[in-house]
């Protein structure tokens, strides 16, 4: 049981993670962005070349992701987004292409083949029957610091109020003096950011592959979903619920059904209550 | 429906344009265009639903892959004839129809397509863990029986599946039908005001696609002889389909097809020159520029293109 | 010079353009171009063509190879051999395919009729579907052990190691949900427990996507099993690194089709000392005999990025190119008859200190295998019954030490090291 808890935590901490970029740009630009989960292939990447082939240190390998990550960011707002002009099918198409293109130049220079990235934190310990990596629980530690600083930064800063403005009208956010367009700029350079730490830390914990944007975007996808638009808190909720689902699923039912309870969440709340468990919630 | 001479003379022409290609090109060729024929349908059917009622599906393939695994098993595991297996996939895809028509009912937009996304996943995983017995698991299924053999006759049977699928669904959408499912994709609230029943309407679109999509998977499945879970409830299967629907010009029909052969084409051609992993990199950034270049398809630079030619007027003002 | 003359010219020239390009021997590689896998294969090809061709080609023609990239995408692999066959014309097919993908692009080589020589997938179905169905499957050759040989092996190596060395007697089965996962713990449970005396506590199965596998080893752990046999080949290093990464505190071995190639350990970050895993041969840390050796050196001259080592469908591709050559040679040509026929008798044994080391050759047709009581057609000549004399082992058991190194642990003929648990786990005895 303690071990189902303390199994559980890890996982929600890493997704909890994985889902706030994604959560960003779904509250403020109102977007899906399917290329989301290229954020942590690309993060992921650099970091192995960076920090496991260079031998750069780690924390300068993390930081160089989240950078690249940033600007891939930027510049999938600049050259994809921006000229769509909020069309919502042809960002998401656009961005699905992207994704795939993505995918196909990480094949095109790392080959097919699985790579598993060091841990960034080694050592392991056992909690209650259950072995805890360090790497796992720096991942948890960092993922709820990470949150706590952007619900700080989105409640108390200026740029924070401007974004939470925007993300609940955009017009109205406009007129009263903030740019949308330099808040949307800055949201997407923070998402990338976001999600290619996320996905230096799901990389470590799992593995490097050019297909692993997939399954990251999966979860990103179903916590936006059962958590409803856009709030910090309903991720952190929803993540854990998710988190949780899998690990009992895998204790208790049966492993291989792991992802189909994720999926079947999915297709539930959607039928049942579209707006999400938590609804319409401010960022 | 408001058909008009040159209508006329555009099928003609294009059927006779495949009718005649066997005798100018290549065996290896040949096998190419099969490939567009299926692509073609696939994308016809996701036009029928996503490309007019706004319904945008990311779950295509798992219509598509009820009724390849349908007619497969029937025919494999069960030794139902093919011509009894075939009609019974159409059927089992439209009960699949009706299943995503189901969330249709409450949402719509980005949350439709994801809802889809998920249908397909859940099948990817169901399909190797229950039954795999039947439908092989992992490795998938070999040695389906197929229709033809030799890629002349199978280049025939798919033209002519696709000929006929595509000119039944332009002549449909050309008729009032066709128009209210468009209105519905601009503005659904409007359509229902003037007191059309758009549920009725939506599922009409739904069980029209998913009768393609059964149709093209099952011969699609006849055609390959074997089938694989990985190649067909996966993301790039459903790239290539809605990228070939989007790039040759969404609710058209006739957009599609070009779409699909635009694409495979350029896939084949560049085999030669690239033979791995590159391929897939400059075939994607092809199809992004293009997509983001003219939202609206090949069929809309044609339509300029034409409009250039003939009527020098018209260009100067910007549409 | 006249109208006519040119034309004349021009004609000839064309006919004597098309015929050189008819005279080549058309060789057609298909598998993937991005992966250590499908790379092994094709070098394996590429090098054997080009010893060929130093020493006058075949049927007195030049070999020229042409590539058809599956990506290891089962449709994609269907086009790549339409392909070969109608665009390219290729005479013969060498395959580095994965399962699903050779089981795609089957039925067009029945339709085809072209000879085909699948060097890494090992699925039993395909010897299978040749038993049931000789005439339209002849063409088809699998120079690899068929994988229920490898785990039949397998079994005895539970007994003589893993129940009378180590001392274990209950084991926890980790599977992946494939058919290839099912098939191999179907037979660990029927056959192992019985013949090694060692008791099956639990079976886990997971899928095939899973990425954290913390909960699995707790479920493991808690079955109260002495190890862990792991059936996996999708992915496989995800869950070894993780087993090691978590430092799980029991012994874990089985198959492990990550662990097969050179490159585990640089791509796991060194998280793999104490994995074991069967391997087809030759695998990572075997002893090679002279010709194969030669090869490797070739193979290392030649080319510098990875895979190193060639994995040992390299190995099947060198040779069985080269012995499909030399049937066409006695046959006079490529067909679905005589070069069949050729093909059959091919016959390679390699020695190592006059002992068998490798033998390439296929099973005859009615031929019965004693231990597993049924018929192999065209499928690799192995041996699982010691002295392994007649043909090579169909399998061999590899052992990651953890300082990186590799060695060959059964069969004891093959040794080259110890069989061995991680450091962080305690020995029962």
């Amino acid at each position: 049981m303690l071990q189902i808890i303390v199994q559980g935590l890890l996982l929600s901490g890493l997704y909890a993670l994985i889902a706030m970029g994604f959560t960003l740009i779904f509250s403020v630009g109102r977007v899906l962005n399917l290329a989301y989960g290229a954020y942590l292939l690309i993060g992921g990447y650099i970091y192995f070349t960076v920090s496991q082939t260079l031998g750069v240190p780690k924390v300068l390998g993390l930081l160089l992701a989240a950078m690249v990550g940033c600007l891939v960011g930027l510049l999938k707002y600049r050259l994809l987004v921006k000229p769509l002009k909020g069309n919502h099918v042809a960002v998401e198409i656009s961005t699905l292409i992207l994704a795939v293109v993505v995918q196909a130049g990480v094949v095109f220079i790392y080959g097919d083949s699985s790579k598993i990235l060091l841990p960034i934190v080694p050592g392991v310990t056992q909690v209650a029957g259950a072995s805890v990596t360090y790497n796992l629980l720096a991942a948890t530690i960092g993922s709820w610091a990470i949150l706590f600083a952007l619900y700080w930064f989105v409640r108390k800063t200026h740029v924070g109020r401007a974004m939470q403005a925007v993300s609940m009208d955009t017009k109205g956010a406009a007129i009263s003096g903030v740019d949308p367009d330099r808040i949307n700029m800055f949201t997407w350079g923070l998402s990338g950011m976001l999600g290619a730490t996320a996905g230096v830390f799901f990389a470590s914990y799992t593995q490097l592959s050019p297909s692993m944007w997939v399954a990251p975007l999966i979860i990103a996808v179903a916590v936006v979903i059962v958590g409803g638009i856009g709030s910090i808190i309903g991720t952190l909720i929803v993540a854990h619920i998710i988190g949780f689902m899998e690990v009992l699923a895998v204790a208790v039912i049966a492993p291989e059904l792991r992802g189909v309870f994720t999926m079947l969440l999915i297709i539930g709340v959607l039928v049942i209550r579209p707006q999400g468990l938590f609804g319409r919630e401010e960022l | 429906m408001g058909l008009r001479w040159y209508h006329f003379a555009l099928w003609a022409a294009f059927i006779a344009i495949m009718v005649a290609i066997p005798e100018f090109v290549s065996k290896g060729t040949l096998r190419i265009i099969i490939f567009a024929n299926f692509l073609a349908i696939f994308a016809i059917s996701w036009d029928v639903l996503s490309g007019r009622t706004g319904y945008i599906s990311f779950g295509h393939p798992f219509l598509i892959g009820i009724g390849a695994y349908t007619s497969a098993i029937l025919t494999k595991r069960f030794d139902v004839p093919i011509e009894w297996a075939i009609p019974a996939a159409v059927v089992m895809t439209m009960i699949g129809g009706i299943i995503v028509f189901l969330p249709a009912l409450r949402i719509k937009g980005s949350y439709f397509a994801l809802v889809t996304l998920a249908f397909m996943e859940l099948t990817y995983q169901l399909v190797q863990v229950i039954r795999p017995d039947l439908t092989g698991g992992t490795r998938g299924m070999s040695g389906v029986q197929t229709l033809t053999r030799g890629a002349l006759n199978g280049y025939y049977l798919s033209a002519s599946l696709m000929v006929t699928i595509a000119l039944s669904m332009w002549l449909l959408m050309r008729t009032q039908l066709g128009t209210a499912l468009s209105a519905i994709g601009m503005n659904e609230e409007s359509v229902r005001g003037s007191g059309l029943s758009t549920t009725k309407l939506k599922l009409f679109a739904f069980l029209t696609s998913a009768f393609v999509a059964g149709l093209g998977g099952a011969f699609y499945v006849h055609y390959l002889g074997s089938i694989a879970p990985r190649a067909l409830f996966d993301i790039n299967f459903l790239f290539t389909i809605i990228v070939a629907a989007l790039i040759g010009g969404a609710s058209t029909i006739i957009g599609p097809v070009i779409g699909a052969f635009f694409l495979t084409f350029l896939l084949e051609y560049l085999r030669p020159y690239l033979p791995g992993a590159e391929r897939y990199f400059i075939y994607g950034l092809i199809a992004l520029l293009l997509y983001m270049y003219e939202p609206k398809g090949i069929i809309e630079l044609l339509r300029k293109g034409w409009h250039r030619l003939f009527s020098r007027h018209s260009v100067e003002t910007p549409s | 010079m006249s109208f006519k003359k040119t034309t004349l010219l021009a004609a000839m020239a064309v006919a004597a353009i098309t015929q050189s390009a008819v005279a080549d021997i058309k060789v057609g590689y298909i598998g993937s171009l991005s992966s250590d896998t499908g790379l092994s294969t094709l070098r394996g090809a590429e090098i054997a063509i080009e010893e060929l061709n130093a020493s006058g080609g075949v049927l007195g023609q030049k070999i020229e190879l042409v590539k058809a990239d599956t990506s290891e995408d089962p449709t994609e692999g269907v086009k790549a051999y339409e392909y070969l066959a109608e665009t390219e014309e290729v005479d013969f097919i060498i395959s580095g395919s994965i399962d699903d993908v050779s089981l795609g692009w089957l039925p067009r080589m029945q339709e085809f009729q072209i000879p085909t020589l699948d060097t890494w997938t090992s699925y039993i179905g395909i010897i299978d579907m040749i038993v049931e169905d000789y005439e339209t499957m002849k063409p088809y050759f699998m120079n690899i052990a068929s994988d229920e040989a490898l785990a039949t092996l397998y079994i005895d190596f539970g007994k003589d190691v893993l129940a009378e060395k180590m001392g274990w007697s209950s084991v926890v089965i980790l599977q992946e949900d494939t058919a290839f996962g099912g098939a191999i713990a179907g037979l660990v449970t029927d056959a192992l427990a019985p013949n090694a005396g060692i008791e099956v506590k639990e079976s886990i199965v997971y899928d095939i996507t899973t990425n954290d596998f913390a909960p699995l080893f707790s479920r493991a752990q808690d079955s109260g099993a002495d190890f862990i046999y792991l059936i996996s080949s999708v992915n496989s290093q995800v869950v070894s690194s993780q087993y090691v990464k978590l430092q799980v505190p029991m012994g874990m071995t089985g198959v492990n089709v990550a662990a097969l190639g050179q490159e585990f350990w640089e791509d796991t970050g060194g998280a793999a000392g104490g994995i074991s895993t069967l391997s087809p041969i030759p695998s990572v840390g075997f002893k090679l005999d002279p010709v194969s050796q030669a090869f490797v050196d070739t193979y290392q001259a030649k080319y510098d990025t990875r895979p190193i080592m060639p994995h040992f469908n390299g190995f099947n591709a060198y040779h069985g190119v080269k012995q499909a050559m030399a049937a066409a040679e006695e046959a006079g040509e490529f067909n679905n008859t005589s070069w069949v026929t050729a093909m059959e008798k091919q016959d390679l044994t390699l020695k190592l200190d006059g002992e068998t080391w490798l033998r390439y050759a296929f099973w005859g047709n009615d031929e019965i295998e004693p231990r597993t009581g049924r018929t192999y057609p065209h499928n690799a000549r192995f041996d699982i019954t010691e002295p392994y004399d007649e043909a090579s082992p169909s399998m061999v058991v590899i052992q990651w030490y953890e300082d990186g190194s590799s060695a060959v642990v059964y069969p004891e003929k093959y040794k080259t090291g110890e069989f061995t648990v991680p450091s962080w786990v305690k020995a029962k005895k």
